[in-house]
């Protein structure tokens, strides 16, 4: 059973979004584009400070960049996954690894979406959305199920 | 002696008798009537007296006793005549009662003397003679002796023989007789006659007995002993005794005068007979072939011829009956009595002296039968020792041990040697009990002293020597060599060997003087014809035992040889083998090198300076053998001069050579086998053949060596080629099992070579590497596990077919590609990174630029120059990364430029670290030496290595690090390094990362950004500028990466 949103949704309604990626611009970038549709943005430049804030924040979804020094994504999404206080956030990846192997391997562990770099900044906060009114339907599963069908298809068409 | 008595009995019954006629004629004439009546009584009175007489001298008493007062007379002579009538003795005389001495020795001649007893005698009629002195027909002799006036002479007829006459006469005074008177005289002389008679045929009968007695004693005690000498002895010694003679002897031998006395007796008063010569008797009798009896040899004209009758005379010996003893028709010998007095020999003494030598003549003959009989059985023996002996033995050796031996049996001999024929002489090849001394004088053979005995050899002839002392057959030297070893008499017998033309010999010797006889020398052929057999047999036995050996000889040698490989041992076991397997001594191989042939291998004293010599294909003997290609054996080479100084090995001592060639693969002649002997010796037929099988098991092991030696050589190359390939290259046989497992095979797989070999490739790598009846075309993927992971390769397969069809075995030749998989992860790993390192500018750019054109979002001043700088500065990182990937390109595409000049390496350091400190927070330190450091370089390409290293010094270390530049000089080189504290690189990856698209492991994993082409390009630069890169580092705790350039040139 999954969490509800986290206690900690200080701004009322706003969705909180904790992002973690080592590389300054690409912070930036997200903190802009999310807050210009009103989120709370909470930042994190590397994997061990991104799973204490998403332990102390409770986010509504976390933006986890996979190419990191020292804990990379995968080892992120594994602990945030295993604590139970951080397990029920959902997870998007931001990679530039398209692989169909990383992509199949982002689901696999747990995440529930990825974003490949470069994306549309603007198109950012509206996935987000998104995904989490499906979540809040209940949707979760079907929703990666969904997910792990459509990487079939690109894996068989290739 | 002898006695002539009475028997009893015959006596009474002829006085019985006697009494009887006269009664009846007592009768008879009283019916005539003129015999008075006392005279009548007087006759029963006689005939009664008659018959208690005993013996001749008691008849004749009574006789005259009676007869005196009959007739009465005062004389009454009693003659008895011999059986030849020839003589009259007188038996009994009495004059006046009175018995008279001197008469019993009286004799009268019959023949000769005229005398009334004579007149009587051949009368047979009883006469008268009124004046004896006056009378005509009385032997005045008698009658002066007897003093007789008148006389009647009464013949006394017994079965009408005259056996005595009695004689009754007055010597007072003449008177005459009557008839009456006369008949009545005559018939008691009759009565007399008779009983005399009896008594005499009684005591020839009982004479007769004891002769036969005599005789037969004798012949007892003679035949009771075997010994020829003793029973003569014997038989001389009891006829001495028995018989009234002086001397006697036995002669054996069967010619005349020379033959010597056997035995003799003698009376003690006489000397032994010195000599057989002369003994005119005993001649005689010999001659005659029958008894001569010699009354006295003075009157003995026919003794004239057979040696006269001194030597009688001489012994002494007057009458002498000889006897000759004849067995069965041959003369064996005679048999002599002497007596010192003449005198006839009577019949009794003929006849018992015949008897003797009859007696003796069997006993002799006996005795030599008997000793024949034991001689012919001692060589029957002997040849049927020779026989057991010679037949039994089989081997040379043992035929001629056992022939001496035989040879000293059979003859009974105290020492035998043979000598067998060998080189040109007799060698001692056997012996039994020879003293020393004399083995040692012939154990080479027999000296030219002993010549006669080699002559002997030569013609096969036995020679016999009963008395070697005084033999002129030999020289002195033979004869002082057998007194030395105390032998005094020798036998030499050929003995026939086979195989030489010339015979041995068989000598035997004996320690005291021998008489060979007839037999001997019979045993002695026979013993050459048995040794003749018997070394046939041996010799065959020989034959067949020496083939066998070299048979099983060779067979070891081949065997030998067929194991090895190395031609040198080859030759060296063949050098040592060949006189072992001929009973040789020496050995040398040649073999054909240009146009010599050449010792390569020898064996035996004084060969140790041979190997090498050359010696000419057209030499003598190795050459001969050489062009001839067949073998050649001399017995002898020191026997011939031409070969003198021929052969080296000859020259060092050896007598005997037998060579046989070597060939080589085509059978074409490639060197020669030789083997020499000490001493001079025969090369059998089957030894030489013996040889040239050992030779040719040399050529194929030469042969054999050869190949293995070429095939080694490839095998090795093939190795060599083998374990030098990258791919690995494993064979396999039909049953799947590993046979080779290249040095590739062992790295690739991890599985050393000496594990995989014999097991098929599932049980050494747990997959089996074959695909089937059909091998793939190509290559195919195969995963093979490897400590732990799998490991790829790229496999390909090839079937080998026998003749038939059938798959023989399989090759494989792979590598291991997982380290192209490596290179194709690592590649893709490239890809990967590179995109993410291109995407990750192009996100900033591409996001920012968006985020610009938002329409919904007023931007600051502020924010939109951070936007703008975050374009530009990731524009440029996007160059940087294009730029290096142009590089990479130009690299490989070999475009390359260097420009080389002078450079000032501290400058470039401080340079690069000014540069890189305003962008970091990284701390720098510089480590430069106080002089100035001048490298032969490109400046612009060694900016770019320095780049790199500290770009690569910050990427990888922590913030807050420490990074130290530093250069110095070392020798012709300038080394420049760059230090920092980063994670560090682990020793298997040292290699590693200089290469394309390589990124450590660590670095891959933790996802910092790097295309893994810096240290790549930093290489290929340093190595076009001629210098070289590397790296020193402990994991965990940093790197220290350093290249170095040349030193400018000043």
């Amino acid at each position: 059973m999954t969490d509800g949103p986290g206690i900690g949704a200080a701004k009322a309604g706003m969705t909180k979004v904790l992002v973690i990626d080592d590389e300054a611009p690409i912070r930036l970038l997200c903190r802009v584009n999310l807050e210009a549709e009103k989120m709370d943005v909470i930042e994190a430049a590397d994997g061990p400070s991104g799973v204490e804030k998403a332990r102390a924040e409770r986010p509504d979804v976390i933006l986890l960049d996979v190419m990191m020094p020292g804990l990379d994504g995968w080892n992120v999404a594994a602990q945030l996954l295993e604590d139970t206080s951080t397990r029920g956030i959902p997870i998007i990846f931001l990679t530039a690894r398209a692989e169909f192997r990383d992509r199949a391997r982002g689901l696999d562990i747990g995440g529930v979406d990825y974003v490949t770099k470069p994306f549309n900044p603007l198109e950012l906060a509206p996935l987000v959305q998104q995904l989490l009114d499906r979540i809040e339907r209940g949707e979760l599963d079907e929703l990666r199920a969904e997910k792990l069908s459509e990487l079939r298809t690109l894996m068989e068409s290739d | 002696m002898l006695r002539i008595g009475l028997d009893i009995a015959a006596i009474v019954i002829g006085v019985v008798l006697a009494c009887v006629g006269l009664w009846a004629l007592g009768r008879r004439r009283r019916a005539v009537g003129s015999v008075s009546e006392p005279q009548l009584e007087s006759l029963s009175a006689i005939a009664t007296a008659f018959g208690g007489s005993d013996d001749a001298a008691t008849i004749a008493r009574e006789l005259l006793e009676r007869v005196e007062p009959l007739v009465g007379v005062e004389l009454s002579l009693l003659y008895l005549v011999d059986n030849e009538r020839r003589r009259a003795s007188g038996l009994l005389g009495r004059d006046h009662g009175r018995e008279l001495e001197w008469f019993r020795a009286i004799t009268v001649d019959l023949d000769t003397e005229p005398s009334g007893v004579s007149t009587a005698v051949f009368e047979a009629a009883p006469f008268a003679v009124y004046d004896v002195r006056t009378s005509k027909i009385v032997s005045p002799r008698l009658s002066e002796a007897t003093g007789a006036r008148s006389a009647a002479f009464v013949p006394l007829l017994a079965n009408e023989r005259v056996i005595g006459v009695l004689v009754v006469g007055t010597t007072s005074g003449l008177r005459s007789f009557s008839s009456e008177e006369l008949a009545l005289l005559r018939t008691v002389a009759g009565e007399a006659a008779l009983a005399l008679d009896r008594t005499r045929s009684t005591a020839a009968l009982k004479d007769a007995l004891e002769r036969e007695r005599f005789v037969a004693r004798i012949s007892a005690r003679v035949r009771s002993e075997l010994d020829v000498d003793e029973l003569i002895r014997v038989a001389v010694q009891e006829t001495g005794s028995a018989l009234r003679i002086d001397r006697c002897f036995i002669r054996l031998g069967g010619t005349e005068d020379s033959i010597p006395i056997a035995a003799q007796w003698h009376t003690s008063a006489l000397s032994p007979i010195a000599s057989g010569k002369r003994l005119a008797v005993s001649n005689l009798a010999v001659r005659r072939r029958e008894t001569v009896a010699i009354e006295d040899v003075e009157h003995a004209p026919e003794l004239a011829g057979v040696g006269g009758t001194d030597a009688l005379l001489h012994l002494g010996s007057r009458s002498v009956l000889a006897v000759p003893i004849l067995v069965f028709d041959d003369l064996v010998g005679v048999f002599a009595l002497h007596r010192l007095e003449p005198g006839r020999w009577t019949p009794e003494e003929v006849s018992v002296s015949e008897a003797i030598a009859r007696e003796i003549g069997l006993a002799v003959h006996v005795a030599h039968l008997l000793r024949d009989n034991e001689r012919r059985i001692a060589q029957q023996s002997a040849f049927f020792r020779i026989a057991a002996m010679l037949g039994q033995s089989l081997s040379l050796s043992e035929t001629l041990d056992a022939l001496a031996q035989a040879a000293t049996d059979a003859f009974g001999g105290d020492a035998a040697a043979v000598l067998m024929p060998r080189g040109g002489g007799l060698e001692l090849a056997a012996s039994v009990r020879l003293p020393e001394q004399l083995s040692r004088a012939l154990a080479p053979g027999l000296p030219p002293a002993a010549e006669s005995l080699v002559r002997a050899a030569a013609d096969r002839r036995v020679v016999a020597s009963p008395r070697l002392a005084g033999d002129d057959r030999f020289d002195e030297q033979w004869q002082a060599l057998m007194d030395d070893a105390g032998l005094r008499a020798l036998l030499a017998v050929p003995a026939a060997s086979p195989r030489a033309d010339r015979d041995g010999l068989t000598l035997v010797f004996f320690s005291e003087e021998h008489l060979f006889t007839d037999e001997d020398l019979e045993v002695a052929r026979h013993l050459g014809d048995a040794a003749r057999g018997a070394l046939e047999r041996s010799e065959l036995f020989e034959a067949e035992r020496t083939a066998r050996a070299l048979s099983q000889q060779l067979a070891r040698t081949g065997s030998v040889l067929a194991t090895e490989l190395d031609p040198a041992a080859v030759l060296d076991e063949v050098v040592q083998q060949a006189p072992a397997l001929l009973g040789a001594e020496g050995c040398a191989v040649l073999t054909l090198e240009d146009d010599d042939l050449v010792v390569g291998a020898a064996f035996g004293e004084g060969t140790e300076d041979v190997v090498g010599v050359r010696v000419s294909t057209t030499a003598l003997l190795s050459g001969d053998v050489f062009q001839s290609r067949a073998p050649v054996a001399v017995e002898n080479a020191a026997a011939d001069r031409h070969l003198a100084g021929a052969d080296v090995l000859l020259e060092a001592g050896y007598s005997a050579y037998l060579g046989v060639p070597l060939f080589g693969p085509e059978g074409a002649p490639a060197g020669v086998l030789a083997v020499y002997a000490r001493r001079p010796r025969t090369w059998r037929t089957e030894e030489i053949e013996a040889l040239r099988a050992l030779a040719g098991n040399t050529s194929a092991a030469l042969a054999n060596a050869e190949l293995y030696s070429r095939v080694s050589l490839e095998k090795e190359r093939s190795v060599a080629i083998l374990a030098n390939i990258a791919d690995g290259i494993v064979a396999v046989d039909r049953d799947g099992d590993v046979v080779l497992w290249n040095a590739a095979a062992e790295q690739i797989t991890g599985v050393p070579q000496e594990e995989a070999i014999g097991h098929t490739t599932m049980q050494v790598l747990q997959r089996d590497l074959e695909s089937g009846a059909e091998a793939q075309a190509g290559q195919r993927l195969v995963s093979i596990p490897r400590g732990g992971e799998e490991v790829w390769l790229s496999l390909s397969e090839a079937v080998m077919r026998d003749p038939l069809g059938a798959v023989a075995g399989r090759i494989f030749a792979f590598r291991d590609i997982s380290s192209d998989r490596m290179v194709e992860q690592v590649k893709s790993d490239f890809v990967a990174a590179v995109s993410h390192e291109l995407r990750t500018p192009l996100t900033s750019i591409y996001g920012f630029a968006e985020t610009l054109l938002r329409q919904d979002v007023p931007f600051g001043e502020e924010e939109r120059r951070t936007f703008l700088g975050y374009i530009a500065s990731e524009s440029e990182r996007l160059t940087g990364i294009v730029d290096q990937l142009l590089n990479v390109a130009r690299l490989d595409a070999g475009d390359l430029q260097v420009e080389l000049g002078r450079i000032d390496v501290g400058s470039v350091v401080s340079e690069v670290v000014e540069t890189a400190e305003g962008a970091n927070e990284h701390r720098f330190e510089i480590d430069l030496p106080e002089e100035p450091l001048a490298a032969e370089a490109d400046p612009d390409k060694v900016r770019q290595v320095f780049n790199i290293l500290v770009e690569n010094a910050l990427r990888y270390s922590p913030e807050g690090g420490k990074v130290t530049v530093g250069a110095r000089r070392n020798a012709d080189r300038v080394e420049v390094r760059v230090v920092d504290q980063g994670m560090g690189i682990p020793a298997s990856e040292r290699e590693w990362i200089f290469r394309k698209f390589y990124r450590a492991e660590s670095a891959a994993r933790d996802g910092a950004a790097g295309t893994g082409l810096g240290l790549f390009i930093a290489k290929e630069l340093v190595n076009a500028m001629g210098g070289r890169i590397w790296v020193d580092s402990t994991e965990g705790e940093g790197s220290s990466f350093a290249f170095e350039l040349p030193v400018a040139r000043d």
